[in-house]
């Protein structure tokens, strides 16, 4: 294991939804934000402020660990950042889906901007090709404080596509990795917690995308839909933020044959840091068995990684999609970790499980970076 | 069978911001999205009011759709306030997003010139139940403009009024809760917009910010929803001599429908669902009067609801359920001696001269 940081690709972070949903500015150091969501602002208020009139918050959000300082502390100088929202009718659990895809799609867009907003700004540089993700390779060699974060565009339910023709607008703004569910029915197919296909308009969309070179994210489909992903689409596919069902039960993670069929495929799974994917007593469908805080460590996630390793054969198809912030905060991932510069101390966890240099280079992010090279290619 | 109502037009209504923040199919009627709301919405927000069925009702065929998104990170009340101005920017984009998918679907259209404006109208003369809305593109709060280099940017994406500042700080001036004046970035901000010919909507405004503005900026002026402090005390308000000010530079004032610019009894502590306002359409009518006595000439007032600005029927007048009733206007200034020229300037005639002459220069 080399002294220096080791450049990290994260597979799955919703950025752009912390910045907008949870109104959290990134470009600050997570500890501020923490403050910031302290309950009581400071100061004398005026008699025409808001800030004595009060809603609830929102009750997804948790502690803030992501933000692009601790991101660059701990030398994640790539992600595949989401486009996220859904249409869903809102319940107590889940309270972000959008009402309808009109309205969906605008969020997407703000989502697009607020990522446009930091580029302008020097915070990130988007990757469109396989020359700027050399480049953003090489510049996070040798990172200084000033070194932008690559950002691949990902999109997490394809809702905010409103129509095929809308794919190649999404392609020039850099979209380069679509999952076409989420959480619930939504317009093109059945995702997470449901059991059913896809809808027939999906199949014009696909045929759009493949005339792109987009990547298919598998995460979040039914069953059903996974295999009809599988089965429809030629192009390349992966699953950016999931785990094993071998270890934890839920229709949530992938079983064993769908791991070989996304390695077959020359895929790369990303593993997640979330209590609810690495708690063997936790069932993703039920959330009656949540617990109010998360249990295990970091090495639980390597166990997932050994799984599809040991299975696939190799390490070649293993990557870190944390979703960290993705609706949770610190209270639900791993207890030996507190920021995302802690993704350091992961690698640091695998070196001492028996992986080589070699295979935690791979799966902190040369899987990943060939898997784009190839796609775009 | 013609329609023989006057049009009405609105020169503030957030509808991006109902549609995506408080996350509404604004293509039901009002009725339908109160029954999808959640308690918490409805408690937060109050009762719908405006979606696109009302206004089509109400024949409110032409109004001023907000990009609406602050700097305003002490905003505990609607959550929506943000920390800096990429965020900003990025809400902000996402309600130009909406209404362009709105433009998509043919259920509206960017108002973006006078030929525009006057094919909107024509349409509206004898309307169906598919004619498109006429959306002039205005901005509350310019957090959401980078920088006075995105201005020409924001004009091609059809943008034409602009507040510089909302609730709190913005980037560029202090606005309504705050005392203080303009930033140093306003001016070369105004310069901008001067321009590229987009109005600055001087509501929201602390008062020494109003008039620094006017010293620094001698382009067109409107202040798109506000009332009179001589009938409601208190900031948000404009005193006489603002009045003046505004139709001094033959501006005009949309008159807003929110209990707390038209109640002074109206507490702004309690919640809204907790207390029963004053106000009635009368009292609006009250507002617009005092303007026109003020001013001598019924020219400088207009309509600029706000409603669904954060808020529902409950903390609207009284004696509105949506914003189709916004025709009950009609009679209560007929009654009051308004002849049907100052009721049709007031309700559409006002607005549509000033953004001609303003685009007849630009």
């Amino acid at each position: 294991m080399p002294e220096q940081p080791m450049l990290i690709i994260d597979g799955h972070l919703d950025l752009a939804f912390n910045a907008l949903y949870h109104r959290r500015d990134l470009t600050q150091d997570v500890h501020v934000l923490r403050e910031r969501e302290d309950p009581k602002p400071p100061g004398p208020s005026h008699p025409d402020s808001l800030r004595d009139r009060k809603r609830p918050e929102s009750t997804s959000r948790g502690t803030a660990t992501v933000s692009l300082p601790q991101m660059r502390q701990g030398c994640v100088g790539i992600a595949l950042s989401t486009i996220m929202c859904r249409v869903q009718m809102p319940t107590g659990l889940l309270d972000d889906g959008m009402r309808t895809q009109e309205t969906a799609h605008s969020m997407g867009q703000s989502h697009l901007h607020y990522y446009k907003a930091l580029e302008r700004e020097g915070q990130l540089r988007f990757i469109h090709d396989t020359s700027d993700l050399n480049a953003a390779i090489a510049a996070w060699q040798n990172p200084d404080s000033t070194t932008p974060i690559g950002l691949i565009l990902s999109m997490e339910s394809a809702d905010p596509i409103l129509d095929p023709e809308q794919v190649s607008w999404w392609w020039e703004q850099g979209l380069r990795s679509v999952g076409l569910t989420h959480f619930g029915a939504n317009t093109w197919g059945h995702g997470t917690g449901t059991r059913g296909g896809l809808y027939a308009d999906a199949y014009p969309l696909l045929d759009a995308l493949a005339a792109t070179n987009i990547a298919l994210d598998l995460t979040h489909a039914s069953d059903l839909v996974f295999w009809q992903l599988l089965d429809y689409w030629s192009g390349p596919v992966h699953a950016s933020h999931c785990n094993c069902r071998a270890l934890v039960p839920g229709q949530r993670h992938l079983s064993d044959e769908m791991i070989q069929a996304i390695a077959e495929r020359g895929g790369v799974i990303g593993a997640v840091f979330a209590e609810f994917m690495l708690n063997p007593e936790i069932n993703f469908d039920d959330p009656a068995t949540y617990p109010q805080t998360a249990r295990r460590p970091m090495s639980a996630v390597v166990d997932h990684i050994d799984h599809i390793c040991q299975l696939v054969g190799n390490c070649d198809h293993v990557a870190i999609g944390s979703d960290l912030d993705g609706g949770f905060g610190r209270e639900m991932a791993p207890i030996d970790y507190d920021t995302i510069a802690d993704l350091q101390r992961f690698l640091a966890i695998l070196d001492r499980r028996g992986y080589s240099t070699g295979d935690i280079a791979a799966i902190a992010h040369g899987n990943l970076s060939r898997f784009f090279r190839q796609a775009w290619s | 069978m013609t329609d023989a109502r006057p049009l009405i037009f609105d020169s503030h209504l957030d509808l991006a911001f109902s549609a995506l923040q408080i996350n509404r199919d604004l293509t039901q009627k009002a009725t339908t999205v109160r029954v999808h709301d959640s308690v918490q919405t409805m408690e937060g927000f109050g009762s719908c009011t405006v979606t696109f069925p009302e206004l089509r009702r109400g024949k409110v065929g032409l109004f001023c759709g907000t990009v609406m998104s602050r700097l305003d990170p002490n905003d505990r009340w609607t959550r929506t306030g943000m920390y800096c101005q990429a965020q900003c920017h990025g809400v902000g984009r996402g309600h130009l997003a909406y209404y362009q998918a709105l433009e998509r679907e043919g259920l509206l259209r960017f108002v973006k010139s006078i030929e525009d404006l006057d094919e909107t109208i024509a349409a509206w003369q004898n309307p169906d139940p598919t004619t498109p809305f006429g959306l002039i593109l205005a901005m509350e709060s310019a957090d959401p403009i980078l920088g006075p280099d995105q201005v020409p940017e924001w004009r091609e994406l059809g943008l034409r009024l602009v507040s510089i500042s909302h609730y709190g700080t913005s980037t560029y001036s202090h606005g309504t809760g705050t005392e203080g004046g303009l930033l140093p970035p306003a001016k070369p901000l105004l310069d901008a917009l001067k321009a590229a010919g987009i109005i600055v909507d001087l509501t929201h405004l602390t008062d020494q910010a109003h008039w620094e503005l006017l010293e620094v900026y001698d382009g067109p002026v409107c202040a798109s929803h506000h009332n009179c402090r001589t009938l409601v005390p208190g900031q948000r308000q404009l005193t006489d001599g603002m009045i003046r000010s505004i139709a001094e530079r033959d501006g005009v004032i949309g008159a807003a429908f929110d209990a707390w610019m038209l109640d002074p009894g109206w507490q702004r502590k309690v919640p809204a669902f907790e207390q029963l306002t004053n106000a009635t359409l009368e009292t609006v009518a009250d507002h617009i009067d005092h303007t026109c006595q003020l001013l001598g000439t019924s020219r400088h007032c207009g309509i600029g609801t706000d409603l669904d600005g954060g808020f529902g029927t409950e903390q609207a007048p009284r004696n509105l359920n949506t914003i189709a009733d916004l025709q009950k206007l009609q009679p209560i200034l007929a009654r009051r001696g308004y002849s049907p020229a100052d009721i049709a300037g007031i309700f559409s005639g006002n607005w549509i001269r000033f953004f001609k002459d303003v685009w007849n220069c630009s």
